[in-house]
């Protein structure tokens, strides 16, 4: 983490509001309302909220694809409004679309070459982007033939292909199955390890909680609580001890224990941790 | 310091949206126009050959002329409206490339597909003339042989005609200013585009714009020189500025008539295009660098 950093952060969204105009006779409406938030270099920030409390909204003003009716947003000190702000972005959109004439290269090396690079470097980098993002044997296919599952990976790939400072994923896991969500998580975890900042949205609060630094909790176009995903979610008047292997005899002891010389403190509960779903169908799956 | 105009980044949009446009088929049309232009060619042998070169030439200019506009206003009502549907503008205007090159991009890709789509049917059309007129020319020959009236002077007169009416650069001069023409439709478009909220309307209102263009010298005449209302005026006056003046580049007629086109009226249309494409394009930038995506 670089807190005390000199660097200015990867994204600074200050007191950002956005209204949208309506038609003629309607009122407007307000998907962002004074909004703040800050995401430090190498941190990974989840944004989390219901459908339409303006998560998409304040990416997009992030980067520069709506302007903010009031406040500023910035990527790496520089203003969004920029067009070379979005120099160090890749960006994932939500269900994502490429052109369907073009193949998976293709599609690659006209996303590269929006981006300046070189010929060379551009063709080696596409190809190791389709491997990371296991499309190598689509490499060839036209898109219209690629699943949902294949265009959210493809779209990963050209995100990570001019080697971006930051990442914004908008729901990088909608419509993906659990081993495709799974490999997402995966690499928005190797991301962290190399230093890259990651700002994603995703329904998948699970996963959001096993991945992120940070997370802000937005509804009705506001932040409502915003901190790291530990101290937000840690209950703190209760303390979990969890055991292996321990007979019912030492248990029923702690509780005896817990009873007799707790002070007030009591046992809420206690049996097998569980699972998760999603853990027990991996498993099965590798299987 | 990042580029804000970068040729090569404009160059990538239009070939993609070359691409784009061909792999729609829309090429098709260029089989049909060769079928039309062989059918026009060699489909009346009865008429007199001043007739019959003629009808090649008014039926070939005619379906390039269709050729081009319906190209430009349908090509470019389609591109924006779907790069914004299917949310690829997104992915794009994510990566550092300015509003103002995506939509050169486009432009310059219906440009060069227009383009190259007129070279390669007037290359079609010059060959089917020249066989035509050189057909026309051996038969007109023969004839004079057989009516013993084929004196040197006779058949150098027949050469002069014919070849008045055949195949010269004159014709190109008018494939040109076609383009033209399509080129101001392709920017009025993609103007259009930026703030219609449907590839439909996008389509009526450039068609609609379109025709009135071509009555815009009429127009303008009756608003600085007829006597109607101050409100009858005022209309005519507000459509002869909304409308681009489309009779700048009817040169065609002359063409198919023999009518030899001036370098200065061939630099008039140049100019004039250049203007509109100009002022379309500033105006575009300004609708969509403020559209919310």
């Amino acid at each position: 983490m670089a807190a005390d950093s000199p660097q200015p952060p990867a994204v600074a969204v200050e007191n950002l509001t956005k209204v949208f105009k309506a038609g003629l006779g309607k009122a407007a409406f307000t998907a962002v309302r004074d909004l703040s938030l800050t995401v430090q270099p190498g941190e990974v920030y989840g944004l989390i909220g219901p459908n339409g409390c303006g998560k998409s909204t304040t990416m997009k003003a992030i980067l520069g694809l709506v302007i903010p009716t009031h406040g500023r947003t910035a990527i790496f000190g520089r203003s969004s409004t920029l067009v070379e702000s979005r120099r160090e972005v890749g960006f994932l959109p939500e269900n994502p679309y490429f052109y369907k004439h073009l193949n998976g290269l293709e599609t690659l090396l006209f996303y590269g070459r929006l981006c300046n690079m070189k010929a060379a470097e551009l063709k080696d980098r596409a190809r190791e982007m389709l491997a990371l993002t296991g499309l190598e044997d689509a490499a060839d296919r036209r898109v219209s033939g690629y699943s949902k599952g294949m265009l959210q990976r493809l779209g990963l790939a050209q995100a990570l292909l001019h080697q971006p400072r930051l990442i914004v994923l908008d729901e990088p896991t909608a419509g993906v199955d659990p081993a495709g969500s799974r490999k997402i998580r995966d690499l928005i975890l190797s991301f962290k390890s190399q230093g890259i900042t990651v700002l994603v949205t995703s329904h998948l609060l699970e996963q959001m909680q096993e991945v992120c630094d940070r997370v802000g909790i937005m509804a009705h176009g506001q932040m409502v609580r915003q901190g790291r995903v530990d101290e937000l979610i840690a209950v703190e008047n209760e303390t979990e001890l969890v055991l292996a292997d321990a007979s019912p005899e030492l248990l029923a002891e702690i509780r005896a224990l817990v009873e007799s010389k707790g002070q007030g403190a009591k046992v809420v509960r206690s049996g097998h941790p569980r699972t998760t779903l999603e853990k027990l169908f991996l498993e099965v799956a590798d299987q | 310091m990042h580029s804000s105009f970068s040729p090569s980044r404009i160059w990538t949009l239009a070939m993609a949206t070359v691409t784009q446009l061909l792999r729609m088929k829309i090429m098709a049309f260029l089989l049909v126009f060769c079928v039309i232009v062989v059918a026009a060619g060699f489909a009346f042998p009865v008429m007199n050959p001043e007739q019959q070169l003629k009808l090649l030439k008014d039926v070939s200019f005619g379906a390039l002329q269709l050729f081009s506009i319906v190209m430009a206003v349908c090509a470019t009502a389609l591109l924006l409206p779907r790069d914004l549907e299917d949310r690829t503008l997104y992915t794009i205007l994510a990566k550092p490339v300015p509003r103002h090159e995506y939509l050169l991009g486009k432009l310059l890709g219906v440009l060069v597909l227009i383009g190259a789509g007129l070279i390669l049917m007037d290359l079609a059309f010059s060959g089917v003339l020249w066989l035509r007129q050189s057909l026309v020319l051996a038969q007109s020959v023969n004839a004079l042989q057989q009516e013993g009236t084929a004196t040197p002077e006779a058949i150098a007169q027949l050469q002069a005609f014919v070849g008045k009416q055949g195949l010269t650069w004159n014709l190109h001069l008018g494939v040109a200013a076609i383009f033209f023409k399509a080129a101001v439709v392709t920017a009025l478009t993609l103007m259009i585009s930026c703030f219609a909220s449907s590839t439909l309307f996008t389509i009526v209102i450039s068609f609609l714009v379109t025709l009135i263009g071509h009555g815009q010298g009429l127009i303008r005449e009756y608003f600085l020189t007829g006597h109607a209302g101050a409100v009858k005026k005022g209309l005519s006056a507000l459509l002869a500025i909304i409308t681009p003046d489309m009779g700048a580049f009817d040169i065609v007629d002359n063409v198919i008539n023999g009518q030899a086109v001036t370098l200065t009226a061939f630099g008039f249309m140049a100019t004039t295009a250049g203007t509109y494409l100009l002022g379309y394009a500033v105006v575009s930038h300004l609708l969509f660098v403020e559209k919310e995506l």
